[in-house]
């Protein structure tokens, strides 16, 4: 019982912390070299309602724009049954039991909730998924794309001003700045894609063009071409929720346009902020570990990772053992 | 960048006029032209202001000269050039220009030649003989003892793995302080004596890289370097955010915490530290700590604080001044001071996407190709990989009289 109790402290700790920095807050603004008093955020800037601040997806559509069921892992292989809804864990994500595992959603695609792909564009689609881990550019630590950057299970910053809004994404240190005054396109094809926006009463409307065709929209192999265009429609539902709705027009790769939509929520804690999350470090084990002198990870076959699951569970933590206190006795 | 050099001098005057629509006070004459010339004026004769009412450090900026972090010791306390020490510096440094200095054709250093004039910028010769204002011999105060220990440390061991290649054979300045040895150092089998930052004759594996080769690049403070140095400010009432544009695909964003709240516990360490900035006057003070132990300014790691004062000294000008501090690495605080120029909004010349991490091809590069040369070394096909110097570039940036 050793791991639950430990287990139990780290919660005690992690509440003092979050008490004292509460405390904190008040003895700097008494006792510190007096900052000016934080100005509270106004609800327009420039006469546009004010969508800055700390914003987050709380949704599975990185998982899958598309309604899905919840399935046993994000790899997979088949169990002893033939059937694809009996697939059971796969070696990349083993040893991670429930936390490997992807949860359902009713999916964030409007309408008939059918991504209209071209009948080619579909089987591109399906080969991707069958080789997620090898295709999608999330796992590779690669820049996002928009809209994705937007739904991705991290945090992202608005910081809007009369001319400029700056978007700042948590994933990979990303940003883009939606040009609300004249500005020339970019010189090259792009990831995060050139966002000019205009307001159409209190909606933030966006246009996002000069895509290059390499990112995805989530982690089901949803692609794109080059030919993306994105219309973005940012309006405020309440003062912490944006409702956020894109149309989507590809022509080399849908035979119509179509939207997904979804509420973005404030992070409203007092104590918010970006932290980094630069992936590209904690990839490299993942993207070059097999070209060490010294493999780290048992073992690399070439560019192949043959992943040999070792899980030993140490006395205490056998699964009986949670039962009852005692158990482990 | 020459190119970009001379484009911005143009939208420096565009840049002026819309400025000039919603400054709050009419600015005079002198302030109005002439950027360079509004060097020695800290205090502004007008104040920008954004619509909310703070001031208004937006925009894309740069420094369009060149001034040598450090002053060359020939000018002692002589804190600007005579224009007449410009006037010869600038005809030197453009001789330079169009020169495509490369070590012998053929050779393991020839690549270095990659870095020509084409692609590593030139500007004209600030107004400033160093960076560095503080203390006043323009020159970054002597290490602690303990830091001049660890630098001695990290210098002995990338020398060692230099000491069998024709670098130290033909006593390449890369190679000072070193001597050739035909026999490979036995420390290749050895870890770098702290977390490694900067460039080695070695690729074990990726932390064997710089940080730069990683995409992890150093960060702050962030002066510039001859690949350009971009920054766009936005803001909103209460928030600020700075992203960065340092050429060759990397970049990064800060968004500066303005809430009045404490730095992060001491436990949350990044790459580009803590930011807590607050309002003093018209000057934006950002304080910057929590650092993380990868990161290397000048042998400074996770106790290197900043105090940056951001400060908009005209409708085309701000100043930046920091105050960088380390107890455990420099006997004395110092500060650096910058002026940048405004950049056109409408012609947007920052490149605000890297994308480092998708093309790096040279760092699984440099990997293989060590791979290769010991499997080959190994079958008596090639040479011991430990007597080529994969580490050593940039031959020739010497040259710069600014330098």
């Amino acid at each position: 019982m050793r791991g639950r109790f430990s287990r139990s402290m780290t919660t005690v700790a992690i509440a003092a912390a979050a008490v004292s920095a509460l405390t904190s807050v008040s003895i700097t603004r008494t006792s510190g070299q007096a900052p000016a008093a934080p100005a509270a955020r106004p609800a327009r800037v420039g006469g546009k309602p004010n969508f800055s601040g700390i914003w987050q997806a709380n949704n599975e559509a990185n998982w899958d724009l598309q309604a899905h069921a919840a399935l046993p892992a994000a790899v997979t292989q088949p169990g002893i049954y033939p059937y694809d809804y009996a697939r059971v864990p796969a070696a990349p994500v083993l040893a991670l039991g429930a936390a490997a595992a992807v949860p359902g959603s009713l999916g964030v695609v409007q309408g008939d909730g059918q991504i209209p792909y071209k009948p080619e564009a579909l089987l591109i689609k399906k080969e991707n998924a069958e080789h997620w881990i090898d295709r999608d550019p999330e796992l590779k630590c690669y820049l996002p794309g928009i809209p994705r950057a937007m739904y991705m299970p991290y945090p992202f910053q608005i910081t809007q001003s009369t001319d400029k809004i700056h978007m700042a994404y948590e994933f990979s240190n990303t940003a883009r700045t939606i040009h609300l005054d004249k500005v020339a396109g970019p010189p090259d094809d792009t990831w995060m894609g050139h966002s000019v926006g205009r307001w159409d009463g209190d909606t933030l409307v966006v246009d996002v063009t000069n895509f290059n065709d390499r990112s995805w929209f989530d982690r089901a192999g949803n692609f794109h071409s080059d030919a993306l265009h994105l219309v973005e429609r940012f309006s405020l539902m309440s003062p912490d929720i944006i409702r956020y709705e894109v149309t989507m027009e590809d022509p080399k790769v849908f035979t119509r346009p179509w939207r997904i939509a979804m509420p973005l929520y404030r992070r409203v804690e007092p104590n918010m902020q970006l932290l980094e999350f630069r992936c590209n470090e904690f990839v490299e084990e993942f993207m070059y570990g097999g070209l060490r002198k010294k493999q780290l990870v048992k073992h690399w076959e070439g560019d192949t990772i043959a992943v040999d699951i070792t899980r030993k569970v140490p006395a205490g933590d056998k699964f009986y053992e949670w039962y009852g206190g005692d158990g482990g006795k | 960048m020459r190119d970009r050099f001379s484009r911005s001098l143009i939208t420096v005057a565009i840049a002026a006029a819309a400025v000039g629509a919603i400054l709050s006070v009419p600015i005079t004459r002198t302030s109005a032209q002439a950027p360079a010339a509004s060097l020695k004026a800290s205090a502004p004769t007008a104040v920008l202001k954004t619509p909310w009412g703070e001031p208004d450090l937006q925009g894309i900026w740069t420094d369009e000269s060149d001034t040598p972090l450090q002053r060359s010791p020939k000018y002692a306390n002589q804190e600007f050039f005579t224009e007449a020490q410009r006037a010869e510096l600038d005809k030197e440094r453009a001789a330079l220009l169009g020169r495509d200095r490369r070590v012998d054709r053929g050779t393991e250093l020839d690549v270095a030649g990659a870095y020509n004039a084409q692609f590593m910028s030139v500007k004209h010769t600030g107004a400033r003989t160093s960076l560095i204002v503080d203390p006043p011999n323009g020159r970054i105060p002597p290490l602690t003892p303990e830091a001049q220990k660890t630098a001695a440390t990290e210098r002995e061991f990338r020398l060692a793995l230099l000491q069998s290649t024709e670098t130290c054979k033909k006593k390449s300045i890369a190679c000072n302080g070193g001597k050739y040895d035909a026999t490979p150092s036995p420390r290749f089998a050895e870890l770098p004596p702290r977390y490694n930052t900067a460039r080695m004759n070695r690729r074990d594996g990726p932390e064997d890289g710089a940080l730069p080769d990683r995409c992890l690049t150093g960060g702050l403070p962030e002066f510039g370097g001859a690949t350009g140095s971009f920054r766009r400010i936005v803001q909103t009432p209460g928030g600020i955010s700075i992203f960065y544009d340092v050429g060759q695909g990397q970049g990064w964003q800060r968004n500066i915490v303005m809430n009045g709240s404490p730095h992060l516990p001491a436990r949350i360490r990044q790459w580009y530290g803590d930011a807590r900035g607050h309002w003093e006057g018209n000057t934006l003070v950002i304080d910057v700590t929590n650092f993380s132990p990868k990161t290397d300014y000048q042998g400074s790691r996770e106790n290197l604080h900043l105090v940056e004062r951001w400060t908009r000294t005209g409708p085309n000008t701000l100043e930046y001044v920091v105050t960088i501090e380390d107890p455990t690495v420099w006997t004395r605080p110092w500060t650096v001071k910058q002026e940048f120029t405004k950049q056109s909004d409408e012609e947007n010349r920052i490149y605000y996407e890297p994308r480092c991490i998708e093309g790096n091809y040279a760092s699984p590069g440099l990997m293989r190709g060590q791979r290769m040369a010991e499997a080959a070394f190994a079958k008596g096909e090639g040479p011991d990989p430990a007597i080529s110097d994969n580490a050593t570039d940039f031959v020739g940036v010497e040259e710069d009289p600014l330098q």
